[in-house]
Parts: structure tokens; C-alpha cells; sequence
């Protein structure tokens, strides 16, 4: 069985959780049994799954295991039909969507909040003392149970957590104290597990004893670390028949002259610390594997398939001039770059929009980019439309004219490879590693030097305002696009011996 | 049922106790159910119940019943019955701390494990995260269960405190906070009750106790008859009783004076711990009080609406009466005895004064003081006791014996017991010494001594604090055989009042009226049977 290991499932969730979730996927669907591993304690891991397609049964959180929630199906829990709450004492106050209090006689006992964009699902009962401390709170699943019960310091940090099964046994004790004056977790206790109780300083011991138990008897078992951060964990476990950590990224804190850029110190642990431990190394294009296997020769590097998509999709009829961002808004993937393009592209052609489908570094960054794209007077043409589900992605493919590419690097393009699948032409600069790999200047798109906005615009309005040449490069996208359906993806792992 | 309310039950008793044990021997002895109520959470209490020869089927402690633990096997529980979530750890007995400390293989400390007795059973553990902090102590049974998790903060205080149920899931906890002025509060308690499944918050725990006795209510619940209360301690329900949701008959026990001053019952400043059930007499359904004299102040002090009942607390069991009398003569001559704390509410210098006077008239004369030292104010009442014996030079005459529970032995051979307290609640002591034969000598002092004492009869009262003449009368009786042989035998006869029949019709009295009003009670709550 193969076993894809990472941290979570987010909300918002970055290329490294979709090309795991789809590797994931794409496994199952061709009969090799695999299973997405998540390490933290999320309560809308179910919501989170479903929004990147992952079925129930390919997906094994960490806490979900230890407190046998595995398998529980979603029930939509009311707050207002709790039935742990004596509604003959005490009064449930709404104020507004969000929240509702439990008062006694007109006394506050506790908040009781809603699960998010839900009417009404309870999400969290936290209690009150007389002086209005914090005194309990209750977290509730997505799929309506009880999940954990936490305690608090007296400065109100959160001091004990316990992680509760369906019975309410406590079954992980989690504890936050000092160290060195610095309150942090410092203890994660198994209570009963198997009978046994085990202790642990860390969340990565208590992780690794958990990949430890998943493999105990699985001889088959073969290990993708997705995250940097946990292959020191991957690591350490033990009777694993395989172990390959996949790079999402650059691995080098330069995106230029990469041969002699200083490694990442995340990267140290594979490729210098301890990379024996692991088969070898996976990454998504020719240049990267060349630049590793300049730089460490004794390190196995394979091209392996960075995503995988559906199939390809018919374009929807252009009715409008649309130009798509798809990507995180943040600094390395210069979405003001984007904005500028745009702002010179609306000059010419008054009737096109912008839509930057992505959530946002940062609350600051946002407003720092709409201010942007006031001062450029594209304000009334781009919508920022935030993260984004993969149907809604899917809706906005169908649609675009054209997608741009303006990050400072990028190790892929899962992005690229989804809008060729629906025939939309690519404009990108010229970066590392992923743009040479998926786009052909005048082919499937357009490549121009990094950093030349006037340049790329000039790519942009010609897609544009030439049917002809749009036609040509949407079909020579969906041609690339072929190449990353299930059956050729997988034909891609095979041959790596997967 | 019938219900005692009380704290707790510790090895060392007090007379309230005492007292509670002796009811439940008499209603045990007549087919009554009783359920003794301990408030306090007490790992240790099923040892005292135990040693007090109270079953654990009467013994209903609030938290045992939240927590489902009533009844509970007792079962061995030793450092190596218990986890630490740490491979191969080493154990060094501290024995001159009752301890074992717990190390990791490093060396590190991963436990305290606290423990109790020869056999070395464990009381607590207090566990260490690995990075030294005390993150925790688990407080356990001395039946043999873990009962209490208590959290501590990162300044190494009691944060929150959890208490388990049988199976081990938290069913109640109770939260140590800051208030608005940063005084450091036990801020409330929330409790997942297992008769209704729900979760309640309370912010003390007298309303913590109002729900245990709803609890309590509802679970022995009967049309026929109400659920009798007695609260024995005034501060564990003296306000719940107010508030309970459904009806009981509620009966509240004065085992004190309820005046400061008890020797000013009508006008001193009352007992701080009778103050508030004083102003809210109306609203229990009985006091009751241990001797007439103190029915009779409450009566003209504060003219209630509740009924009033007097009931002795002592009981003088039939064997006692109904054993062969000791004449004076086969007494030692002049051979007083007291049975009381050396305290100074007890006041035993005066005793001692008038002992004094007395040998100058009859040297033969002797006291024996049996009970401990009150060790308030460095011994301040046994300082006293011991310079009037220095002043007088009664070395001799007066000692200082210690406690005894060889009652029978020492009673039976004395001729008689003196009292010279300031207060008094009823004084089990005193009662015992009549039944016993012996001729009694007290102040006239409030409740118990001026009223077991019949002056005339058994012995004689005295004003308070005359000691002279509390002197003289004892002296009219050593040098007057017949006398002596008239109040020994008045003694043994008005023993006869704390007969275990004439105590038990006065409770049966009690139990009647809780009858006859429940109809009425019924009703008014709109709960007619």
C-alpha cells in the first residue's frame, strides 16, 4: 500500500495537498491501493476533503485514528438540539449567524458558536466563569460529534487539551507548559492504546508511532513524504519497503543561477542530513532532477508526474475577454505583476476582465493589491475572487481567454496544466523549473523574458484579438494537457516503477 | 428517606459527628433507612465510614454520587499498577517522604508517586511532562480508583480540577481563576450529571450542593412520604435547603448555641454559624434543638413559624440502664472526673479553683481530666489549667490524663463529674456521667448541662462561674453519705430521659409531622399524589 504523508488537509490548501490528493486518486483509481496521511488535528478535515474530491476511504488523519473517528459519516448537529443542554435552566440567545449564548436568568454561561457557513451546526461551546474567564471549551467535528474538550491557563492560553472517541473517553492528552519561559506543547500522551499509555515530547513522536503502527503490518508498505518538514519523521520510520520524498518546490533560496543558490535549510534533511534513509528523491521536471544530480550525485532523482487531471474539456464559447490568475496571492508569484499586465491589456481593450482566483498571504497583501489595482484604474475589471473549490476552478477555465503565469519561479504548473485541459492558452514569464517544461513559445502559448510586463501584454492582446492564433494555441494546450490524464500520468509512475 | 447532612467524616470526630453516628445507630436499630449525606470531597472518607461501622450502602457523598463511584470494591493499588507512558523507568523509594520517584531512563523525573500505610498504597502521583514541568497530580481512592486530575498552571498552582467517573470519563471540574481584582478564586464548576445526561455550570459550590440534593430528591422521590433532610453542618445547605425545586421536609439541627453569647440567648450577637438560618428560620420545615431550655430561646428570640423539636442528641443505650447500679460507697471517695477537650471554651481552670477550695475541707478529694490539649494560643488552656494547679499546689489532687475511650472503667469507679464550660451545644460527656451513676456538678450554663443536671436531683447547678460555690455544694455532698447515695441514684434514674425509646419517639414525632404535612406540601407544589 502506498501511504502519501503529510501535514493536513487545509481550507486553503496549496499545490502540495492537491498533487498529493490527486496522486492519491489517480493510485486508487488504477488499483494500486494508496492513502493520503495527515498529522494535525483538523475538525473540518471532512468538509476540507471533500472540497479537494478526496474520497472518505483515501483519506487517514492521525487524531481521527487514535480516537476512532475514522469512519464516522457526517450528522448535522443544531446547537439548538444539543442535547447536553438543560433547556429548561438555561436560554439559548442568538446574536446573529454566528453565535449564540447560553444564559441563565440573564447571565452569560457560555458562547456557542457556528460551524462556518453553516445555519446554525454547533462548532464550539465555550464556557464562562462569574468573571468571565474562559473555563471550557468544547470543539465539535464537522461531522457533528464531540471532539475535544480544552482547559485554559490563567492568562487564558490554551493549557490541556483532551481528545475525546465517540464514548467521550479521553483517549490523547495534550499539554502546553514552559519552556524556558515560553509556553509551547510539551506533552502528548495515548492514554489507552492497546492498553498501553505512551508519552511523547513532541507531535512528530507521537506521528512517527502512528506511520510506525500504520505500516506494522503492511510489508508492501511504500512511503511518499510530501512536506519537507515531516521527512525527518518519514525517516525514522521503520520497515517501510519504500521511501520517497516529493518536492512541490524550488529547493534553493534563489531562483536564479540555481547550480550555485544555498539549498534551502528544509531540503537539508533529505539531500545532506540523512538521505540514505530515503529510495530517492521525486521531482516534477528534467531541470530539477539535473540541477540535484549535479549537486549531489549519490542522491536517486526521478521525474515523477507533479498532478494529474480528469481528462480534457471543451472550451465554452468566448463571450467575453477574460484574462485568469490562478495562484496564492503572495510575493514570490508577483501577482502585481499580473495586475500590471492586465492594466496595459484594459488599456487596448476596454471590455476586458481580470479574475485573481487565489486566497491571499495575508489580509495586509490584499488590500495592498486592490489599492494597487485602484491607482491602475482596473479596479472595476478584476475581481479578486479568493480561494477557489475545484468545481469553481473548473467553471473559470471553461471560460478564460488566457492564463498568466508571473511568478518568480515555480517547480511546476499544476495550474498551467489544468487550464490547457479546457484549451486556455498560457502566457508566463520565462522561470524556473515548470514554464519550459509545460509551455513552447508561439504553441501552446506564449513565453516572454521574466519581468517584461509591456511584453507580455503585447502576448496577451494578441490572444485576444486573434481568433486564429487563439484557436492554434488553445488546441496545442489541450494537446500538452493530454499528457497529464490519468492513463498517461500513471503509465509515467509505472515506468518509475510504481 | 432519611437523610443526615454533614461535610465530612474524618478519623477525629467532633460531637457532631458523634452525635449523626448515634442517630444512625437508633434508626438502624428501628428499620428506618437512613443515607448519611458528606458534602467534601474525602479520598479517605470510606476508611472513616468504615472505622465509624457505617455501612457503604448509608454513606452518600456528593461527589462519589456524581461520579458513580457509591459503591466501589476496595482494591489494592501499588506504584507498579500505574502508567507513565514512559518505557523503563526506574523506582527510588523515598520512604522519609512516602514516596517513589519515578526517573526515565536519562535520569529524568517522570513521577512522584505518593503513598500511604504499611502496604504502600497510593494516594497520588504527581506527574512531569518531559521538559520537567508538573503538569499534573492524579488524586486516587483509598478504595483503590482515580478519582481526581488536578492540572496545574504554568506558575505551579491548581488550575483545573476534574473528577472522574467509574469508567474514568470527567463528569465534574471545578476552575481556580483570576477575578477582576487578580485574587486568585475557585471560579465555578460544571458538571455533566449522569441522571439526566445534561451539562450545568454553577458558580459556588452551595449551588453545586442545591443540585445534588434536587439530585437527591428526585431520585428517592415518593408520594407517600417526603424526603427527610437533616442538616447537621448549618454552611452546606442552610441556603440550598431554601431553593430546592421540588418539596422535602427539611429539618435544620442546632448542635450549638445559636447565640454568641450563650449565656445572653435572647440579645448577644448570634453565632456567625447560625446567623443566616436564624433570619430564615420560616423557611425549613423544623429546628431542631437538643435540649428544651434551647427550643424555648429560639422560641422567644424569634418567634417562628416553623416547628420546633427537641431531641436529644445523646442516646444512653438500654445495656447501659439497665446494668447493676454502683453504690457510692464502693466508689473511690472524692474522686471527681471530667471527659472534655482541654479548651477554653471548657474552661476546666475553674474546675480546678474549686477543687481547690473543696480540699481545704476534704483533702481526699481528686480530679481526673481526660481529653486533649487545645493546642490554641500555645496551650493556652492547659497554661491555665496548669498554674492554678501550681498556685494551690493541687499536684497531687489534680492530673492531667490525656484522652481515653475507657469510659465505663473510669466512670464506674468515680463518684463524680464536674462542668464548668462557657458554652455548650448539649455535652455528650455530662450525659454519660449521669448514666453512669455519677453525681454531677455544672455552672448553669447553655444548652445540655444546665438541663441534664437537675439541680437536686443528680447533682447540682451552679450560677456561672461561681466556682466558691460550686465548692461548697460539692463539699455538702462528700460529707453527707445519704446525699451522695440520693444524687448517685437521682443521676442513674434521670438517665432514664435519653432512653433509646424516649429519644426514638421524639425522632418518630419528627418523622410524623414530615407525614402529615407532605399533602399539603404536595399540593402547594401542584404535585398531589
Amino acid at each position: 500500500m502506498y501511504y502519501f504523508v503529510s501535514e493536513n488537509i487545509f481550507t486553503f490548501n496549496s499545490g502540495t495537498e492537491h498533487s498529493q490528493a490527486r496522486r492519491t486518486k489517480l493510485f486508487n483509481k488504477m488499483g494500486r491501493k494508496a492513502v493520503y496521511v495527515s498529522r494535525n488535528y483538523n475538525r473540518y478535515l471532512e468538509r476540507d476533503r471533500q472540497s479537494v474530491d478526496l474520497p472518505a476511504d483515501q483519506s487517514l488523519n492521525m487524531y481521527d485514528y487514535f480516537q476512532g473517528t475514522v469512519n464516522v459519516p457526517r450528522q448535522e448537529q443544531n446547537l439548538r438540539l444539543l442535547p447536553e443542554l438543560p433547556l429548561d435552566e438555561y436560554h439559548i440567545h442568538a446574536h446573529g449567524p454566528n453565535y449564540s449564548t447560553l444564559d441563565q436568568a440573564g447571565k452569560k454561561l457560555a458562547k456557542i458558536t457556528v460551524q462556518p457557513a453553516t445555519v446554525g451546526l454547533v462548532n464550539e461551546i465555550v464556557t464562562n466563569d462569574q468573571y468571565g474567564n474562559q473555563t471550557t471549551r468544547e470543539n465539535w467535528d464537522w461531522r457533528g460529534f464531540l471532539s475535544s474538550v480544552d482547559y485554559f491557563h490563567p492568562d487564558g492560553s490554551l493549557g490541556v487539551r483532551r481528545y475525546l472517541d465517540l464514548k467521550g473517553n479521553t483517549v490523547i492528552e495534550q499539554v502546553w507548559m514552559n519552556v524556558n519561559g515560553k509556553l509551547q506543547p510539551t506533552l502528548w500522551k495515548l492514554l489507552d492504546y492497546h492498553d498501553q499509555m505512551f508519552r511523547f515530547n513532541t507531535e512528530d513522536q507521537l506521528y512517527l508511532f502512528f506511520l510506525n503502527e500504520l505500516i506494522h503490518d503492511d510489508d508492501d508498505a511504500k512511503i511518499i513524504s510530501d512536506r519537507r518538514t515531516l521527512d525527518y519523521v518519514v525517516a525514522d520510520v521503520q520497515g517501510a519497503k519504500q521511501k520517497w520524498p516529493a518536492f512541490h518546490g524550488l529547493h534553493t533560496e534563489r531562483t536564479h543561477n540555481v547550480a550555485s543558490a544555498p539549498l534551502l535549510p528544509v531540503y537539508q534533511d533529505v539531500l545532506t542530513k540523512f538521505p540514505d534513509a530515503f529510495d530517492g528523491v521525486l521531482v516534477a521536471t528534467p531541470q530539477q532532477q539535473q540541477d540535484l544530480q549535479s549537486r549531489y550525485p549519490q542522491v536517486n532523482v526521478l521525474v515523477a508526474p507533479d498532478t494529474v487531471i480528469d481528462d480534457i474539456h471543451p472550451h465554452q464559447p468566448q463571450t467575453a475577454q477574460v484574462v485568469l490568475y490562478v495562484g496564492r496571492l503572495s510575493a514570490e508569484k508577483r501577482p502585481e505583476e499580473a495586475l500590471k499586465v492586465f492594466a496595459e491589456v484594459k488599456r487596448q481593450l476596454p471590455d476586458a476582465k481580470m479574475i485573481m482566483a487565489g486566497y491571499a498571504s495575508g489580509p495586509d497583501y490584499l488590500e495592498q493589491l486592490k489599492h494597487q489595482a485602484n491607482n491602475l484604474g482596473i479596479d472595476g475589471s478584476v475581481d479578486f475572487a479568493g480561494y477557489q473549490t475545484q468545481q469553481q476552478l473548473h467553471e473559470l477555465y471553461a471560460h478564460a481567454s488566457v492564463i498568466l503565469q508571473t511568478s518568480e519561479a515555480e517547480s511546476f504548473g499544476m495550474n498551467l496544466v489544468e487550464a490547457m485541459g479546457y484549451g486556455v492558452p498560457v502566457v508566463t514569464y520565462d522561470i524556473q523549473y515548470g514554464t519550459p517544461y509545460l509551455v513552447l513559445d508561439d504553441q501552446n502559448g506564449y513565453v516572454v523574458p521574466d519581468g517584461l510586463d509591456q511584453a507580455m501584454a503585447t502576448k496577451v492582446i494578441k490572444l485576444l484579438t486573434d481568433d486564429t492564433d487563439w484557436q492554434s494555441k488553445s488546441q496545442a494546450a489541450q494537446a500538452k494537457a493530454v499528457g497529464y490524464t490519468p492513463d498517461k500520468t500513471f503509465a509515467k509512475w509505472k515506468q518509475l516503477g510504481f | 428517606m432519611i437523610f443526615f447532612i454533614n461535610s465530612t467524616l474524618q478519623a477525629n470526630k467532633s460531637g457532631i459527628e458523634h452525635a449523626e453516628i448515634k442517630r444512625l445507630r437508633l434508626f438502624n436499630h428501628h428499620n428506618t433507612d437512613v443515607r448519611m449525606i458528606f458534602r467534601d470531597w474525602n479520598p479517605s472518607l470510606h476508611i472513616a465510614t468504615a472505622a465509624a461501622g457505617i455501612e457503604d450502602r448509608q454513606v452518600l457523598n456528593m461527589f462519589d454520587y456524581f461520579q458513580d463511584t457509591l459503591a466501589m470494591p476496595q482494591q489494592a493499588l501499588h506504584v507498579d499498577d500505574i502508567s507513565f507512558g514512559v518505557p523503563h523507568v526506574r523506582y527510588e523509594d523515598d520512604a522519609a517522604q512516602n514516596r517513589y520517584l519515578v526517573t526515565a531512563q536519562n535520569g529524568q523525573l517522570v513521577a512522584r508517586v505518593n503513598y500511604r500505610g504499611a502496604d504502600r498504597q497510593v494516594w497520588s502521583t504527581e506527574l512531569f511532562d518531559g521538559y520537567n514541568n508538573l503538569y499534573r497530580v492524579d488524586n486516587y481512592d483509598a478504595r483503590g480508583f482515580k478519582t481526581l486530575v488536578q492540572y496545574y498552571t504554568p506558575d505551579n498552582k491548581v488550575g483545573t480540577e476534574a473528577w472522574l467517573d467509574r469508567q474514568g470519563q470527567v463528569v465534574l471540574e471545578t476552575f481556580h481563576k483570576y477575578d477582576m481584582q487578580q485574587e486568585w478564586q475557585q471560579a465555578g464548576w460544571r458538571l455533566r450529571d449522569r441522571r439526566d445526561g445534561k451539562t450545568y455550570q454553577f458558580d459556588t459550590i452551595e449551588h453545586l450542593t442545591l443540585h445534588f440534593l434536587d439530585d437527591v430528591n428526585a431520585e428517592f422521590w415518593s408520594n407517600e412520604r417526603p424526603n427527610v433532610f437533616i442538616l447537621d453542618r448549618a454552611h452546606i445547605a442552610d441556603w440550598g435547603f431554601l431553593h430546592l425545586k421540588k418539596p422535602a421536609y427539611t429539618a435544620f439541627h442546632l448542635h450549638n448555641s445559636q447565640a454568641g453569647n450563650a449565656q445572653e440567648p435572647l440579645h448577644s450577637i448570634l453565632n456567625n454559624n447560625y446567623e443566616f438560618s436564624m433570619n430564615a428560620i420560616d423557611g425549613y420545615d423544623c429546628v431542631i434543638s437538643a435540649t428544651q431550655r434551647q427550643t424555648n430561646d429560639v422560641e422567644a428570640r424569634f418567634h417562628p413559624h416553623t416547628k420546633l423539636f427537641t431531641i436529644p442528641v445523646g442516646i444512653v443505650p438500654d445495656s447501659l440502664l439497665n446494668a447493676p447500679r454502683i453504690p457510692v460507697k464502693d466508689r473511690q471517695f472524692g474522686k471527681m472526673v471530667v471527659f472534655a477537650r482541654v479548651a477554653w471554651e471548657k474552661h476546666l481552670d475553674d474546675l480546678c479553683r474549686a477543687i481547690a477550695i473543696v480540699k481545704k475541707a476534704v483533702p481526699e478529694v481528686s480530679l481526673d481530666i481526660y481529653g486533649y490539649a487545645d493546642s490554641s494560643d500555645n496551650y493556652r488552656a492547659r497554661r491555665a489549667v496548669e498554674a492554678v494547679i501550681k498556685e494551690n499546689q493541687l499536684e497531687d489532687t489534680v492530673t492531667l490524663k490525656g484522652y481515653t475511650t475507657n469510659i465505663d472503667e473510669i466512670e464506674n469507679q468515680a463518684m463524680m463529674y464536674g462542668l464548668t464550660s462557657r458554652m455548650e451545644g448539649f455535652n455528650l460527656a455530662i450525659m454519660e456521667a449521669i448514666s453512669h451513676g455519677l453525681i454531677s456538678f455544672s455552672y448553669d450554663v447553655n444548652y445540655g448541662p444546665n438541663e441534664i443536671v437537675q439541680d437536686g436531683v443528680n447533682g447540682n447547678v451552679v450560677p456561672y462561674e461561681d466556682y466558691q460555690e460550686m465548692a461548697r455544694d460539692i463539699i455538702k455532698v462528700l460529707k453527707n453519705p445519704q446525699l451522695a447515695q440520693k444524687y448517685s441514684t437521682g443521676a442513674y434514674d434521670s438517665s432514664e430521659r435519653y432512653s433509646e425509646a424516649n429519644v426514638w419517639q421524639d425522632w418518630t414525632n419528627l418523622l410524623a409531622d414530615a407525614k402529615r404535612v407532605w399533602p399539603a406540601k404536595l399540593a402547594a407544589a401542584g404535585l398531589e399524589a
